[in-house]
């Protein structure tokens, strides 16, 4: 099954020197030169959480102890789930040089958008870090299982970003079509709000993929066990979405060259 | 033992800047399955390989002539590997090196060194490789202590040393080159040229376009005529140019000329 597609996944494998060089120079030119670097992104990320934090919650009246951990916690991983599929949309357009002048894996440029956002990411998890010392855990129990989440969570972004990244190769309105629809998602999604404040409209959450997949690390750092159904939704999301992005990477790995 | 066997090969590069590409235009023309619809949605697709077999062996210096767009570059990618057949099949045996771009891959912000390995990286060699030959790219590069500053500070010159002393350090069984790569001043000039014949000398075959005959007299043994898209004539080098530079020089001017040599344009669905 998908003999091109999975020659190239284990070749893109292979060449993580290459990628994760890539991945660094990226962060590396846009943060040239600045003291701080990526910790900017931290920075604001922590002005967010505190204001959001502070007008949301009390618009909600949360107590800000079970409050903010939540909504920190929730953004930092949103905005991993999404400038992972937001820039896999350009992994193979802005790649153009490299792809047409040398015949490398494909793949490897969309493990590169996914290395260079785990990046950025470990550096906002500085925040996830300060709240949970702050606030603690209702259970550090579970946090163990926050590692099988978080790598589930990851599989789930990175076909997201390998699907919308090969059609976005052929079709140039993609990008901005997923940009609003993942902010629409963002706010339908419980980040902002609690989930238990949607008791009356619960399938807003029942039928929200996106809702699991943020319980998958959500939950354990916060102290609650993911339900069984989390797990095997989140664990049949990755399976199928990679069967998804492989079977159409088989169809369309041949034509990329030629689209970008 | 290298070697390269292309049967029947096409290939259609699609133009989406003329017309198509956007999903709106495909999701619109979905309810009208009429002729017109199908002739709005229609890619331009520009026919740049035809049919083309050619069978290549260990030995073979194979020099590419051809009007501009007969489609040299184009085959040069197809044996590249970097665009795949739209029809017919490609066998290729060996390591095939490609210089076509010489400034391919090169970080402003990273310093020479570390060009150096993110070049060689993406010509496919291994971090071992590459440490056992840094020495030596340096060396060759004459950029001495320039080679731990960022790229950024460095002259056009001094970025084609760079770039050529990393390309041209690879070990190709086959190496493909457009044109031929004009480097920095006369002295390193030379000293290019004795590193072009070397690497020459290594790879077992050599496909190599350009409009110099010159250049194809002194380093190939065959010649290829493209001529849209297609082999006008494949053979030994002498034989093939004097044909070549026979056909240029007889019969209609230029201009006239120019127009047949253009690739075939159809508008075709992709």
């Amino acid at each position: 099954m998908f003999p091109t597609a999975l020659r190239d996944l284990s070749a893109s494998l292979a060449a993580w020197r290459l990628w994760s060089l890539l991945g660094w120079l990226e962060i590396r030119q846009r943060y040239a030169r600045s003291q701080l670097g990526p910790f900017w992104l931290t920075i604001s990320m922590g002005v967010i959480v505190g204001t959001i934090g502070l007008v949301y919650g009390t618009l909600f009246g949360q107590d800000m102890e079970n409050y903010l951990p939540m909504l920190g916690i929730g953004l930092v991983f949103w905005s991993l789930l999404v400038s992972i599929i937001n820039e896999g949309c350009t992994a193979y357009i802005s790649s153009s040089g490299y792809i047409r002048q040398t015949s490398t894996p494909k793949l490897l440029f969309m493990l590169q958008v996914g290395w260079r956002n785990i990046l950025i990411f470990m550096h906002n998890f500085l925040i996830v870090i300060v709240l949970l010392t702050v606030f603690g855990s209702k259970d550090w129990a579970t946090f163990p299982l926050f590692i099988p989440g978080l790598m589930l969570f990851i599989l789930n972004a990175l076909w997201m970003g390998q699907v919308v990244g090969i059609i976005s190769a052929r079709f140039r309105d993609l990008p901005q079509i997923v940009a609003s629809l993942l902010q629409v998602a963002f706010y339908v999604t419980p980040i902002l709000f609690p989930p238990g404040m949607l008791d009356r409209h619960r399938w807003v959450l029942d039928y929200n993929p996106f809702a699991y997949l943020l319980d998958l690390v959500r939950e354990p750092l916060i102290g609650h066990a993911p339900s069984l159904a989390t797990w095997m939704i989140g664990g049949t999301m990755a399976a199928t979405g990679w069967l998804l992005a492989l079977a159409l990477t088989e169809r369309c790995l041949k034509r990329i060259p030629y689209w970008i | 033992m290298s070697s390269i066997l292309l049967e029947n090969v096409s290939v259609d590069l699609p133009v989406f800047e003329v017309g198509g590409r956007s999903l709106k235009k495909r999701l619109a023309s979905l309810g009208r399955r009429n002729r017109i619809a199908e002739g709005d949605d229609g890619v331009v697709v520009v026919h740049a390989l035809d049919n083309l077999s050619l069978s290549l062996v260990e030995g073979d210096r194979v020099g590419l002539v051809g009007h501009n767009g007969a489609g040299k570059s184009t085959l040069l990618r197809v044996l590249a590997g970097i665009y795949p057949p739209t029809s017919g099949v490609i066998h290729t045996n060996g390591r095939v090196v490609p210089l076509l771009d010489i400034s391919l891959g090169m970080d402003e912000l990273s310093t020479g060194r570390q060009n150096i390995r993110l070049r060689g990286l993406l010509l496919g060699m291994k971090d071992a490789e590459i440490r056992r030959k840094t020495e030596e790219i340096a060396v060759f590069t004459e950029l001495g202590d320039h080679l731990d500053l960022p790229l950024r500070t460095y002259s056009s010159g001094m970025r084609l040393r760079l770039a050529f002393a990393v390309s041209t350090a690879v070990d190709p069984d086959i190496l493909l080159l457009d044109e031929v790569i004009g480097v920095g001043d006369a002295s390193f000039m030379e000293k290019a040229e004795a590193r072009m014949r070397a690497l020459h000398s290594r790879a077992q075959i050599v496909v190599l376009a350009s409009h110099s005959h010159e250049v194809i007299q002194k380093m190939c043994n065959k010649v290829l005529w493209m001529e849209r898209g297609r082999i006008r004539a494949f053979g030994e080098a002498d034989a093939i140019t004097a044909q070549y530079v026979a056909g240029n020089t007889s019969g209609a001017t230029p201009q006239v000329q120019a127009q047949p040599q253009s690739p075939a344009v159809h508008p075709v669905r992709t």
